[in-house]
């Protein structure tokens, strides 16, 4: 069902410089066995490669650290988790020091207590910027570790010019350098976990800094805009182009009607910043919360969810009929699909001749934009230049897509504003609210309550899931439950880097009327294997695409999920910090519990959804309107820059 | 057919990337051919992206790597670079005197570049000519034993050879040595002897002998063979480390100058001994004019069957030798980062273990061993073990180089036994009365008069082949200024105590020069020197505080009786 081979593991996903350093635990016979570290007295036994961190850890001694993060390869370069190991002169790096035979190693010797403040010493003797006016105060390593490792002064001076000017050219991402501490998270991030390239090491000494490509402004290289250098960022070099000035100047202003949309990842995240555990819902309390701060309607972005998979799933249906039965060279399959930002900018810079592949469904939040400025606006009489449409999102590219030139088909940009979920915690607390204690509030019409289906586009997989129990019904004229229990396709699911899955379609009913313009019948399909893939994270979207071109197993399949983030939404770059593949996991499970509580779960069922279709899109799924409105087209950028 | 500049670019990078395979690990050799093929000399945006296009890495790659070594140039420079040597010993005999002359002559400050494009003004770290400074590089090409005059003329040179498309040609003296053992060697009797021999039988003649690595470090040569034997791998290294950067040093320049042929005999009995067939010489991109003559000799010991297949006739011992050059980096002496600078990164080190002898280059075993290491070698297995533990000490066996430059009537390489002292040693070299020696380059000992007494030998000074004399006269505050700016500029910049430490220890000692260090600031700084000493990642951390701690011991009262500068006393 997975194609590990393909995944990016955490090996191959080791940067350049590090993949060197694997461990290599010798004879096989010693793969699987043990050793014994002795840590500050106390004896633990490991597996043979452990490195004395995660030893540290299992015995509850905290190591202080700035450099490591645990969804990227070692580093050892801010030496801040420095350890004495008998038997070296010299102390070793906790992150870096694999145990492959007893060890005896102590955390807390003069030298190592010593090391460490001196370490922070140095990093605010270099540290430009007040804690008070910094976007990451109280949620800063930097600051945790100055506190706990007893900083009591600037030892050796504090910078009082910045150094850098602030980059502030991308639409989604602000670079300030002054504030950088040089623990190269955000390259390997870029570099290894996603497998961009954007930023890099130049220089070297102390006059290195972390860059771009000849030190180019953001805007104008490779970024895609995932933000994931943000999420792993451990001070705050690294934000999101903060919006929420402009939000709060759009709320107050009486002659504007400001609505927003929530996307389902926020909903599962947004309580981290209120203190609450990872993987606590507060959809509904944060209803009431954005109705308090002065939003005159809330829509759930679940909604244009289930339009996607409407109109993508036409689409795809179009197309492999096209392919397979007109064999028409111009339908290119397998169609990919168009969700998430990130990765249409990764695609049109690194793979531009695979964009022909590309779904040209808009994506939720854009669709959502649209609708809003025309067909919200007709129903509701109100002038769409007055409307302001706000977008909530897990992510930082999507800042980006709602400034794309071409998201402007309702005559004005479909959306105003894309917020991250911590620009809105921010706000929500400005506002004085416990979001927590807030009661719960439903959305609002004509809109109203989405699906299953839309809540699950938060995580990787969820767009096929949606897909998939909208196409099986479409196609079989049978419930999906019948095919897979509780209509949960669990091949899909999952955290793998890439997924592959088959479903045989045995049995074919009849071609319903939302579509019956486009296709006669279903016997075309009768018999044959719908074979699907998903991706998340570029680094396995990189590995998939390159698959297709060299022939292998995803050239077969005819539709695939690709996700810019790793985990998909839920692991997006807009989502509160930190992340961590445990955090994800939980904010996957609250998404499939929320899933699991809905009464309609399939995005052909929502009745908002269909309604549109009577109303407004009267020439159906992949019309004229709807094509006007819905979707779009794509740039390619090439990766060379000018 | 029309090309544009763009067009010849693109096929120059073509070209070259074809020859090198498409491997990224060529991403320097590559950046240089295109530096000084393009005519530009430098590489511009066009071609690092085209670079990393065909060699399948990212373009901020390609930047990266590119803007970490001092030679590789990613903006546009003078069609002459000249780069004046920053060592102390050039110092000392009148570095800044020819620097203010090469300033005047040519109207620019250093780091700048004339606006007629033809000169660019550089220091540079230690180019190995410290036995005749202050020295200079013009592109490849060496000057040593400068005066402002001849600065001046070597100019005026420059620029008449460039009219008249005659090559500049760069002029060194020869440098003094005493008797070398290597003069008396037998070419490749080292190498005969070691292949009639079983492989442990090499190595156990060599761990006999007790040789270290000559290098600095002093890890023993017989333990290191014997991992790296006994390492499993589908292929095995021997990385021959020619990038001789330590400031002070120049007698690995002699042995690959004078004794090119024992290097590869040394390598080929390294790799007979480990089971390696592939040796790499990674020569320091200063010394690049001795590149011709190495690779001649190469080629000569490939015609006798010394190299290549079935070496000397021993069936299956193929092993061959490539050279590799550096591009201006002082911590690719480092053997990891020279691991990485050969696999086409920055030269950064790496997290150490796992070993180079296990996990080296491309991650195979891989012994990595100095240009004198592999040298003396060759003469332990031509005349035996026991000839070379019966020299020197009972615990540093044999002889040893050292280079000695500054305050001294006789600088130059001497060979000595392990065991001196360094009273001996000034007596030989006409030093004495000297106020200091350093004793293995920067990152080694500042040994005052007073300790004169002490022992050049590993059971006291057995560190590398470096030795500076400084005179009664000389600013022991000078001389630290000079070194932290040393490692301020050649640092690598991962690790946080030597990247920014080391800036602090500088602005430090700046201070002090101006007499406006407090002591307790000062006892701060040798607190900090302790932990830049125990927490950098790699040697060159471990050991840069050294010069600040000895002079705060041994010259406390010079260094905090400065008047204080801009003050009215």
């Amino acid at each position: 069902m997975c194609n590990k081979s393909l995944s990016a593991d955490s090996a191959g996903r080791a940067p350049l410089s590090e993949r060197a350093h694997r461990i290599d635990v010798e004879a096989s016979d010693a793969i699987g066995s043990t050793t014994t570290v002795n840590i500050d007295g106390v004896d633990v036994k490991v597996p043979l490669g452990t490195t004395i961190l995660n030893a540290a850890r299992k015995i509850g001694v905290r190591i202080p650290t700035l450099c490591h993060h645990d969804d990227l390869c070692v580093a050892g370069v801010c030496r801040m988790c420095v350890v004495h190991v008998e038997g070296f002169r010299t102390l070793q790096a906790a992150c870096a020091y694999p145990i492959t035979q007893p060890t005896k190693v102590n955390t807390a010797t003069p030298a190592v207590r010593k090391a460490r403040r001196h370490i922070l010493d140095l990093h605010l003797a270099n540290h430009y910027g007040e804690c008070y006016t910094c976007k990451r105060n109280n949620n800063c390593e930097l600051q945790s570790l100055a506190k706990e490792y007893g900083v009591d002064y600037f030892r050796f001076g504090h910078p009082k010019e910045p150094r850098y000017e602030i980059d502030h050219s991308s639409s989604s991402i602000v670079r300030d350098m002054n504030k950088c501490v040089l623990c190269r998270r955000c390259v390997r991030t870029c570099n290894d976990l996603q497998e961009v390239g954007c930023l890099t090491v130049e220089g070297r000494g102390a006059d290195s800094q972390i860059t771009t490509f000849a030190d180019k402004p953001l805007a104008s290289v490779v970024c895609i805009n995932c933000g994931q250098c943000i999420n792993r960022c451990p001070t705050g070099a690294l934000s999101e182009q903060d919006q929420t000035d402009d939000v709060w100047r759009m709320l107050d202003d009486p002659s504007k009607h400001v609505v927003i949309q929530t996307a389902p990842a926020p909903r599962a995240s947004i309580g981290e910043c209120f203190g609450l555990e990872p993987g606590t819902p507060v959809t509904f309390q944060m209803n009431t919360a954005l109705r308090r701060i002065g939003f005159n309607a809330v829509f759930d972005a679940n909604y244009t969810a289930d339009l996607t998979i409407i109109e993508e799933g036409t689409e795809l249906i179009i197309r492999l009929y096209k392919a397979l039965v007109n064999k028409d060279p111009s339908a290119v399959v397998p169609q990919f699909t168009s969700c998430s930002p990130g990765w249409i900018k990764y695609l049109e810079h690194f793979y531009p001749e695979m964009i022909p592949n590309l779904s040209s469904a808009k994506s939720p939040q854009q669709m959502f934009g649209a609708l809003i400025k025309t067909y919200y606006a007709q129903k509701k009489g109100i002038d769409p230049k007055d409307i302001v449409v706000v977008a909530l999102m897990p992510c930082a590219a999507k800042k980006f897509e709602c400034n794309r030139p071409e998201m402007c088909d309702s005559g004005y940009k479909d959306v105003d504003f894309g917020l991250t979920a911590r620009e809105l915690a921010k706000m929500v607390t400005e506002a004085g609210i416990d979001l927590p204690k807030l009661p719960k509030s439903d959305f609002d019409d004509p809109f109203g309550t989405a699906t299953g289906s839309g809540v699950i586009f938060g995580a990787t997989g969820g767009v096929m899931e949606a897909a998939l129990r909208t196409v099986i019904e479409l196609v079989t004229g049978k419930k999906v439950e019948n095919f897979y229990e509780h209509a949960n396709i669990i091949p899909v699911r999952g955290f793998e880097g890439v997924r592959l899955a088959e479903i045989n379609i045995t049995e074919v009913g009849p071609v319903p009327d939302l579509i019956k313009h486009l296709v006669p019948n279903w016997d075309w399909l009768k018999g044959a294997t719908l074979k699907v893939g998903v991706a998340h994270g570029t680094a396995n979207a990189r590995r998939v695409v390159e698959d297709i071109k060299a022939g292998g197993p995803f050239s077969q399949c005819h539709f695939i999920e690709f996700m810019g983030c790793p985990g998909g939404c839920l692991g997006g770059g807009g989502q509160p910090i930190p992340t961590s593949a445990a955090i994800r996991a939980k904010r996957a499970q609250a998404i499939y519990a929320e899933d699991a509580g809905y009464n309609v779960r399939k995005s052909h069922e929502n009745p908002a959804v269909l309604k549109l279709y009577e109303e407004f899109l009267v020439d159906g799924p992949c019309g004229g309107k709807s094509h006007h409105l819905l979707h779009t087209h794509y740039t390619p950028r090439g990766k060379f820059i000018a | 057919m029309l090309l544009t500049e763009q067009d010849k670019e693109k096929k120059l990078i073509s070209e070259l990337a074809a020859q090198h395979n498409y491997q990224s690990s060529a991403l320097i050799p590559i950046l240089q051919a295109v530096q000084t093929q393009s005519g530009y000399g430098y590489v511009s945006q066009f071609a690092m992206q085209h670079v990393a296009d065909l060699l399948g890495v990212h373009a901020s790659e390609v930047y990266s790597v590119a803007t970490f070594y001092h030679f590789i140039n990613t903006k546009p420079k003078g069609k002459f670079i000249i780069r004046l040597s920053r060592d102390m010993p050039s110092i000392m005999k009148g570095a800044k005197t020819v620097a203010r002359q090469l300033e005047n002559d040519l109207g620019i400050r250093f780091g700048e570049t004339t606006p007629d494009g033809m000169f660019t003004l550089e220091w540079t770290s230690c180019i190995g000519m410290n036995y005749q400074a202050p020295a200079m590089m013009i592109n490849n090409e060496v000057f040593s034993n400068l005066t402002a005059q001849r600065a001046h003329l070597i100019i005026e040179d420059c620029l008449q050879e460039f009219r008249s498309h005659r090559p500049t040609i760069g002029k060194i003296s020869d440098t003094f040595t005493n008797k070398l053992t290597y003069s008396e060697h037998k070419a490749n009797d080292g190498l005969r002897k070691a292949l009639e021999m079983s492989h442990s039988e090499v190595i156990g003649e060599v761990s006999d002998s007790g040789i270290r690595g000559r290098g600095g470090a002093g890890f023993p040569v017989g333990s290191k063979w014997n991992l790296a034997a006994a390492a499993k791998g589908a292929t095995k290294y021997i990385v021959c480390n020619a990038d001789e950067g330590e400031p002070g040093t120049f007698k690995d320049r002699i042995i690959l100058s004078e004794y090119t042929d024992l290097v590869f005999e040394g390598m080929t009995i390294a790799a007979y001994a480990v089971g390696a067939n592939e040796g790499v010489i990674y020569l320091r991109a200063e010394y690049t004019f001795l590149k011709h003559q190495l690779e001649t000799t190469i080629e000569a010991r490939r015609k006798e069957n010394l190299l290549g297949q079935n070496i000397l006739g021993k069936e299956g011992f193929n092993f061959d030798i490539r050279i590799r050059m550096g591009a201006g980096a002082y911590v690719c002496g480092e053997e990891t980062a020279l691991i990485e600078s050969l696999e086409g990164h920055r030269g950064e080190p790496r997290n150490r273990p796992p070993y180079p002898v296990n996990t080296g280059f491309n991650n195979m075993p891989t012994v990595v061993n100095n240009v004198e290491t592999l040298a003396s070698i060759c003469c332990i297995l031509a005349r035996g073990s026991k000839w070379f533990s019966s020299i020197g000490t009972p615990k540093s066996k044999g002889f040893k180089l050292f280079s000695v430059s500054g305050d001294c009537k006789k600088p130059g390489v001497y060979e000595w036994p392990w065991g001196i002292t360094i009273q001996q040693l000034l007596e030989n070299v006409g030093g004495l009365g000297a106020k200091a020696v350093q004793v293995g380059g920067y990152t080694g000992q500042l040994v005052p008069a007073s300790h004169f007494n002490r022992v050049l030998g590993y059971e006291d000074l057995g560190i590398g082949g470096s030795i500076i004399v400084y005179g009664q006269e000389r600013d022991m505050l000078e001389i630290a200024e000079n070194y932290f700016e040393f490692f301020v500029d050649e640092s690598c910049g991962q690790c946080t105590p030597c990247r920014d430490g080391n800036v602090k220890l500088l602005e430090g000692v700046r201070l002090l020069r101006q007499g406006k260090c407090s002591t307790r600031y000062l006892n701060e700084l040798i607190d900090l020197c302790e932990t830049i000493q125990l927490a950098s990642k790699c040697g060159l951390g471990q050991l840069s505080p050294n010069v600040l701690i000895a002079i705060n011991e041994y010259f406390r009262d010079e260094i905090m009786a400065r008047p204080v500068v801009g003050q009215i006393q």
